[in-house]
């Protein structure tokens, strides 16, 4: 592949920083840059083609509603769901996990169930469940992580039994980069019929991921972390659940007949869509999945496990330097600590040479306090990433050490 | 190493960072309090004793990057010894001077060496927090105790 060509499409990478580098853009564990077609997408629509969907009878609303109807058919497509019924549009993958734990889990609740997550979860898939927890006396199990990053799979078949009503789980973790084997879970929690809550933000835009085989029973994600716009993302769902469960949100756009005594709703998936969608982030949403499409995914494959590897042995050989977690399973994302200078000093040194990283806890206190640090540096690659920006993080990481030494 | 970088890293910062005079706890101490920066980790607690109206002791323990790990021991090197009456000035200025927004210059505001490094933060925004972590907290403590 040539990522040249690949990069050229960011135009964010065409400019200096501030203080006069070249970006080198390690931080897409958070958020990745934008091709041009996406931002293309969203400028088209506001400046050409600006209106609401689904209810005007005129140009451009008609456009706009059978573009939106396409972004979803392109979602199923993208995830290999079976029908476009399975796809919401939500505000991205916090938004997800809180529309579920609020529509489908809280109404089922009652003291003495169980929901299971893992140790290695984003906030995002943890404090909603813990809130749930403490409203309705459920207990939160917590599935251990191992030295490896590895989930301890033989204690969730231990631990697994009709009393936990959800399993909620990272696709792969954002800090170490592990990915977890989601099929080997949804085999173990069929046999308890625990639904089971995929959490992919940290995949898509390195996976094909496909909800059939990991048959799971809901799946989010936000676009922003597979170049699209920010306050998008989708909640997929069986159509059975999507179908008993209670509307994510109530209002607009949702109902067949409404009177002062009673309403009733429309069909799955509108019916968990209330309100005005961000109908500009469906459409980058779109745009993303689009290019994501026309990269092979072989290369992409080749080019980020080579990226990560190259970065993993570079980075070994600095001394002092620990990597968090093991080299098995490994999404392009590595967290690692150097002896003797804070994450955060670290960042600013890093700055100055163009390179963002991310210093802290990365959201996720609980699997830092596991790993027994206060703080790391991650860095996370993306398909526009080459070995130069490695080499030359490598070398501010070593001019950094020599610095504090 | 590029000038912008030595303002904010000077000798002051790194040695000060370094030090463990002030790291510790104290076995007796009358107010004792956390500065936490939950954007980033960093956290610190913070011990103070007060005797004939003065800070008479100080000590901070926890963990935190060079920055904020210098500003806490120049808080205790700075505050050591100031009476209660005059404690609160000196926080309001050291707040000051690493405030980017301020009228003022650094060197307006102070001529202790120890002091004025840490003025370099109103070049880094994104540190600013770092460097007034523990007195922003004690400020807060400050007027706590005011009210009380
Ligand atoms: C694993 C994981 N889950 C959930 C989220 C939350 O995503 P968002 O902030 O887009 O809602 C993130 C993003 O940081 C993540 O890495």
């Amino acid at each position: 592949m040539d990522i040249d060509q690949v990069k050229s499409q960011f135009p964010i990478f065409r400019q200096k920083t501030p203080t006069g580098k070249d970006l080198i853009y390690l931080d897409n564990a958070a958020t990745s840059q934008k091709p041009q077609s996406v931002i293309d997408a969203i400028t088209n629509y506001y400046s050409k083609e600006y209106s609401t969907v689904g209810r005007g009878a005129y140009w451009p609303a008609n456009v706009n509603t059978v573009k939106i109807n396409q972004v979803r058919s392109k979602v199923k497509n993208f995830l290999n769901a079976q029908s476009e019924k399975e796809i919401v549009f939500t505000a991205g993958a916090t938004d997800g996990i809180n529309k579920i734990a609020r529509s489908f889990l809280a109404p089922k609740l009652k003291s003495g169930d169980v929901i299971m997550i893992s140790q290695v979860e984003h906030h995002a898939n943890l404090i909603p469940w813990q809130e749930l927890c403490k409203a309705y006396g459920t207990e939160l199990l917590v599935i251990p992580v191992l030295e490896s990053g590895h989930l301890d799979y033989e204690w969730i078949k231990q631990n697994l039994s009709e009393r936990v009503k959800l399993l909620a789980l990272s696709a792969c973790s954002n800090v170490l980069g592990i990915k977890n084997d989601i099929k080997r879970i949804t085999t173990m929690a069929e046999v308890t019929q625990t639904p089971v809550l995929v959490d992919a933000a940290q995949v898509l835009s390195h996976n094909r991921v496909d909800v059939q085989e990991w048959n799971c029973d809901f799946l989010v994600f936000s676009a922003h972390k597979m170049f699209g716009p920010t306050g998008v993302g989708v909640v997929y769902g069986k159509q059975s659940l999507f179908n008993e469960m209670k509307p994510f949100n109530y209002g607009g756009g949702i109902v067949k007949e409404v009177t002062f005594e009673a309403s009733n709703y429309q069909d799955i998936p509108h019916k968990h869509e209330a309100g005005t969608p961000n109908i500009a982030g469906v459409l980058g949403l779109g745009a993303a999945i689009e290019f994501i499409k026309q990269l092979s995914q072989n290369e992409t494959d080749t080019h980020l496990e080579e990226l990560t590897n190259y970065a993993l042995s570079s980075l070994k050989a600095i001394n002092g330097l620990k990597i968090m977690g093991g080299e098995q399973d490994k999404a392009p994302v590595i967290s690692f600590t150097i002896d003797g200078i804070h994450p955060h000093d670290i960042s600013t040194f890093l700055n100055e040479e163009g390179i963002c990283v991310r210093a802290g806890h990365h959201c996720a206190q609980p699997l830092l306090q596991r790993f027994e640090v206060p703080a790391s540096v991650r860095v996370s690659f993306a398909i526009y990433n080459t070995k130069s920006d490695i080499d030359k993080l490598v070398m501010a990481l070593l001019k950094t050490q020599a610095f504090f030494s | 190493m590029n000038e912008r970088l030595k303002s904010l890293y000077q000798t002051v910062i790194l040695q000060k960072s370094r030090e463990d005079k002030y790291v510790g706890k104290l076995n007796d101490f009358s107010l004792e309090f956390r500065a936490y920066n939950p954007m980033c980790g960093d956290q610190f607690d913070l011990q103070i004793l007060i005797e004939d109206n003065s800070f008479k002791c100080l000590k901070y323990s926890g963990s935190g990057c060079s920055i904020s790990r210098a500003s806490a021991a120049v808080l205790c090197e700075h505050l050591q010894g100031v009476e209660l009456d005059t404690v609160r000035q000196k926080v309001e200025l050291f707040l000051e001077l690493v405030d980017a927004d301020s009228d003022k210059q650094p060197e307006e505001l102070t001529d202790d060496e120890n002091l004025l490094a840490f003025a370099a933060a109103r070049e880094f925004p994104e540190r600013k927090t770092c460097a007034d972590l523990s007195w922003k907290e004690l400020l807060n403590q400050l007027d706590t105790l005011n009210q009380s």
